[in-house]
C-alpha cells in the first residue's frame, strides 16, 4: 500500500464508484438527460379508477410512453400521454386501460389502427376508447343476461310446463301419429280401387282416341271457329293496344298525366329541392339550418330563457311594502309617526320613501351676520316648526345579514346600518344623521321585532348623544304590508254592487 | 420561579447559539473555500481519510443491510405471493434511504468523530492559535478540506454502498431463498428509477456536509483539556447522527 499516494487511492475509489453508478444507471434504463422528449396525446376515459401518474403506455406490451397527467373534464377523465417521439399513431387507434400483474397495477394499452388512416398530430386526441371491463361491470352485465334467460325460460315453462302444456304437447304428438296411421290405412285399403282407376283411365284414353278418329271433321270445324274467334280477339287486342299507345304517347288527359316528362321532371325537381333543403338544414346552412344546427342557437335560446327567467324572478322579487310605525318617546312624552313606502327591486336592495311627523318639529336654523359700526356679530335664530313634516329618502344595500343605508334621514343627510337576525325577524339598526359642525349628530339605535306577519314591535334610544337634552328612550309598534298583501286585501274586500 | 424559567430557557438558548455558530462557521468555510490557495494536498489527504479508509466499514454495513433487508422482506412478501418484489424493495430501500443514511452514519462514527478529536486536541494544545500566529487561517487550513472531502466522498461511498447492498440482497434472495434471478433483476430494473439513485446521492452529499460541519465545529470550539476533547467527540457523533436522521426526513419529504 505504500506505493499508492493518497491521491491515487482517492482516484481509484472515485473511478470505481463512477463506473458502478454508470452501470446502475444503464440497468435502470431511464438514462435521459433531456426530460420529456416526445409529444403528448389526449384520451378521454369514462373512468380511470386505479390509474396512476407516470404509469407506462404500451403497444403490444412494449412501452411507448408514460401517463403524464390525469384530470377531470366535463365529468370524464382526461388522460395526457407523453409518447416516445418515434411512435406514430393513426386516428383510428384505440386506447384501453388494462391491468397488469397480481397487484392489479393499471396501465394504458394502445391498439394501433390501420396504416391507411391519417396520423394523429402531436397534442391530438385518441378518440376511440374501449371501456374497461372491471369485475363489477362484468358482473352487472352477467346479471342482466341471467335475468333475460330466466324470463325466457319462465315463459317457456309457462307455455310447456304444467299439466295443460304437457297434455297439449302429448295431444299434438298423438294427432301426428294418428294422421300418419290413417294415411297409411287409406293407401292400403284402396290399393285395389286405385288400380281400377288407373285401368279405367287407360280405357278412357283409348276411347277418346277412337272418338277423335271418327269425328275428325267436326273437330276441324271447331278449330276453325276457334280460329275466327281468335281473330276477333286479335282486333280487340289491337284496339286495346291503340289505347295504351295513346296513353303512352301522352294523348288524352290520363296520358298526359302519366307521360308528360314535365310532370316527372317537376316531381324530380320537387324532390331534389326538398333534399337540398334538408341537406342544407343538416349542414347548418341557411337560417333554418343555422337555427337547427348551430350550437349557438341553443346557447342563445338558453340565454334567452335564462334572461326571461331572471326577469320573471325579478318580477317575483320586486316587492313594495307599505309601512306605518309609531314611537312613543319617553323624553318628551309624545308620539312620533312614520309612514313609509319601501320599494324592493331585489332581495338585497330597497329604496325607502318616508314621511315623518316629529313632535319635536322641524328645526331650521337661520344665521344672520350683522355689521354694525364695524363690529360684526353673528346671530342664530332657531325656528322650530311643530307641524311641519320631515321626509326621508334612503337607499339600502344588503350583504348577507348586514345592510347599509344612506340618504335623507328626517330631512337631513345621514347613514345607517342594519343587522338582521333570526330570518329577519329581529333587526338592530343604528342611524346617524343631522351632522352639524356645532352639535353632535343625531344618533338613533333601535331594535325591531316582528312576532307576527304584519305587525312589529320596536324599542330603542333616540338621539342619545344629544347636547340639547333630546335623548329619549322609545317604544313603539308598526304595521307593514307588502303590495301583495294589499292586493289580496283589496280583492277580498266585498264591493257593493 | 426564575430558576425554573432559566431551566426551560437554557437549552433553547444553547440550541440557538450553537446553530448560529454552526451557520457562521459554514459561511466562513464557504468564503474561505473560494479564496486561494486551495490546498489540494490537504483535501486529498482528507478524502483519503474520509473516503478510502471508511470503505471497508461502509461496504460491510451495506452488504449486510441489503442481505437482512432481502431476508425480512421475503418473509413479508411471501404472505401474499409477492416474492418477486423482494429485489425491487431491497434496491429501492437502499438507493433511496438506507444507502445514504447508513453510509453517513458510518462515516460520522469513523471520520466525524476523528475530526472532532483531531481539531479539539489542536485547539486545547493551542495549535490552532499557532496557526493564527503563522497567519494561516485555521478555517481554510483545517475545516475547508474536511468539509469538502466529506461532501465529495460520502456520495461516492453511497454509490458503492448501494451497489454492494443490492449485491448482498441478490445473494440472499437468489442463492439462499431461491427467487428467480431474472425476475429479481427485472423487478429492480422495472421499479427503480434513476431519480431514486440521484436523489439518494444528493441526500448523501447533504449528510456529508452535516457530519463534517458538526465534527469540525465541535472540535474547533473545544474547551477544557483532554476531557473537553472527549466531550466534543461524543457530542459531535451524537449531534451529527441525529441531525442526519432529521434532515433525512426533511430532504426526503422535499425531494420525493
Amino acid at each position: 500500500m505504500e506505493k499508492f499516494s493518497n491521491e491515487a487511492k482517492v482516484g481509484i475509489l472515485v473511478v470505481i464508484s463512477i463506473i458502478l453508478l454508470g452501470y446502475m444507471a444503464m440497468r435502470v434504463g431511464k438514462f435521459s438527460f433531456t426530460k420529456e422528449a416526445g409529444y403528448t396525446l389526449v384520451v378521454y376515459f369514462d373512468s380511470v379508477a386505479g390509474l396512476a401518474l407516470d404509469v407506462p403506455v404500451e403497444i403490444a406490451g412494449v412501452e411507448v410512453g408514460r401517463v403524464r397527467n390525469i384530470a377531470l373534464e366535463a365529468n370524464r377523465a382526461m388522460v395526457t400521454l407523453m409518447m416516445r417521439p418515434d411512435i406514430q399513431l393513426t386516428k383510428d387507434a384505440k386506447a384501453i386501460i388494462r391491468t397488469k400483474g397480481i397487484l392489479g397495477d393499471k396501465y394504458v394499452e394502445l391498439i394501433p389502427g390501420s396504416d391507411a388512416a391519417p396520423l394523429i398530430e402531436p397534442g391530438g386526441r385518441i378518440t376511440q376508447t374501449i371501456p374497461t371491463t372491471d369485475i363489477d361491470s362484468l358482473l352487472n352485465v352477467l346479471g342482466s343476461v341471467a335475468q333475460d334467460i330466466k324470463s325466457l325460460s319462465q315463459s317457456l315453462s309457462n307455455v310447456l310446463g304444467g299439466e295443460e302444456g304437457e297434455r297439449s304437447m302429448r295431444q299434438i304428438v298423438d294427432n301426428v301419429q294418428e294422421m300418419a296411421q290413417t294415411l297409411n290405412d287409406i293407401v292400403q285399403k284402396n290399393n285395389e280401387d286405385i288400380s281400377t282407376i288407373v285401368g279405367n283411365f287407360t280405357i278412357f284414353s283409348e276411347r277418346l282416341k277412337e272418338i277423335g278418329n271418327a269425328n275428325t271433321d267436326d273437330i276441324r270445324s271447331i278449330v276453325d271457329n276457334v280460329r275466327k274467334a281468335s281473330e276477333h280477339l286479335e282486333t280487340l287486342i289491337t284496339g286495346l293496344h291503340e289505347i295504351t299507345v295513346k296513353v303512352n304517347e301522352g294523348k288524352g288527359s290520363i296520358g298526359q298525366l302519366i307521360n308528360d316528362d314535365q310532370t316527372v321532371k317537376n316531381l324530380n325537381e320537387a324532390l331534389a329541392s326538398l333534399k337540398g333543403v334538408t341537406e342544407k338544414i343538416n349542414k347548418g346552412e341557411g337560417s333554418i339550418g343555422k337555427l337547427v344546427n348551430d350550437d349557438q342557437t341553443v346557447d342563445n335560446l338558453n340565454d334567452a330563457l335564462t334572461g326571461i327567467n331572471d326577469y320573471i324572478k325579478k318580477q317575483d322579487t320586486y316587492r313594495t311594502f307599505l309601512d306605518y310605525r309609531g314611537e312613543y318617546l319617553f323624553g318628551s312624552e309624545e308620539a312620533k309617526s312614520y309612514l313609509s313606502l319601501r320599494i324592493q327591486p331585489r332581495e338585497d336592495k330597497y329604496y325607502l320613501l318616508q314621511v315623518v311627523d316629529d313632535p319635536r318639529g322641524k328645526k331650521s336654523t337661520t344665521e344672520y351676520t350683522r355689521t354694525l359700526d364695524g363690529v360684526t356679530s353673528h346671530e342664530q335664530i332657531v325656528e322650530i316648526e311643530k307641524d311641519e313634516l320631515k321626509f326621508s329618502a334612503q337607499i339600502s344595500k344588503r350583504y348577507y345579514d348586514i345592510a347599509f343605508r344612506g340618504g335623507l334621514f328626517e330631512s337631513t343627510g345621514g347613514v345607517g346600518v342594519d343587522y338582521y337576525m333570526y330570518n329577519d325577524r329581529l333587526t338592530f339598526s343604528l342611524e346617524a344623521f343631522d351632522f352639524d359642525a356645532d352639535t353632535n349628530p343625531h344618533l338613533k339605535f333601535k331594535a325591531d321585532y316582528t312576532p307576527f306577519q304584519h305587525i312589529y314591535l320596536t324599542a330603542g334610544f333616540d338621539d342619545f348623544i344629544s347636547e340639547e337634552g333630546d335623548e329619549s328612550f322609545f317604544i313603539g309598534a308598526g304595521i307593514s304590508f307588502s303590495d301583495e298583501d294589499i292586493k289580496t286585501l283589496l280583492f277580498n274586500v266585498p264591493i257593493p254592487k | 420561579m426564575i430558576y425554573f424559567l432559566e431551566l426551560a430557557g437554557r437549552p433553547i438558548k444553547l440550541f440557538v447559539e450553537e446553530s448560529g455558530k454552526i451557520v457562521l462557521l459554514f459561511l466562513s468555510a464557504l468564503t474561505w473555500l473560494v479564496r486561494p490557495p486551495l490546498r489540494l494536498r490537504l483535501i486529498a489527504k482528507q478524502m483519503e481519510f474520509v473516503g478510502v479508509q471508511s470503505l471497508s466499514v461502509v461496504m460491510i454495513t451495506a452488504a449486510f443491510a441489503g442481505m437482512v433487508l432481502a431476508l425480512q422482506t421475503y418473509y413479508g412478501f411471501r404472505m401474499f405471493g409477492g416474492e418477486s418484489l423482494v429485489g425491487a424493495t431491497v434496491a429501492l430501500s437502499l438507493t433511496r434511504e438506507l444507502g445514504p443514511v447508513f453510509t453517513a452514519l458510518m462515516v460520522t462514527g469513523r471520520a466525524g468523530s476523528a475530526m472532532a478529536a483531531e481539531l479539539g486536541t489542536m485547539k486545547v494544545t493551542e495549535q490552532v492559535d499557532a496557526l493564527y500566529t503563522m497567519s494561516v487561517n485555521p478555517v481554510q487550513y483545517l475545516i475547508v478540506p474536511r468539509i469538502l472531502a466529506a461532501v465529495l466522498m460520502v456520495p461516492i461511498l453511497t454509490i458503492l454502498a448501494d451497489f454492494i447492498g443490492i449485491v448482498g440482497g441478490y445473494f440472499v434472495g437468489v442463492h439462499l431463498l431461491g427467487i428467480n434471478s431474472g425476475i429479481f433483476m427485472a423487478r429492480i430494473v422495472e421499479f427503480v428509477e434513476m431519480d431514486d439513485i440521484t436523489n439518494g446521492l444528493i441526500k448523501s452529499a447533504f449528510f456529508g456536509l452535516i457530519l463534517s460541519l458538526i465534527g469540525t465545529f465541535k472540535g474547533f470550539y473545544t474547551t477544557g483539556g483532554a476531557e473537553g476533547v472527549g466531550k466534543a467527540t461524543t457530542e459531535a457523533v451524537v449531534y451529527a447522527s441525529v441531525s442526519i436522521l432529521i434532515s433525512d426526513y426533511i430532504l426526503t419529504a422535499l425531494m420525493f
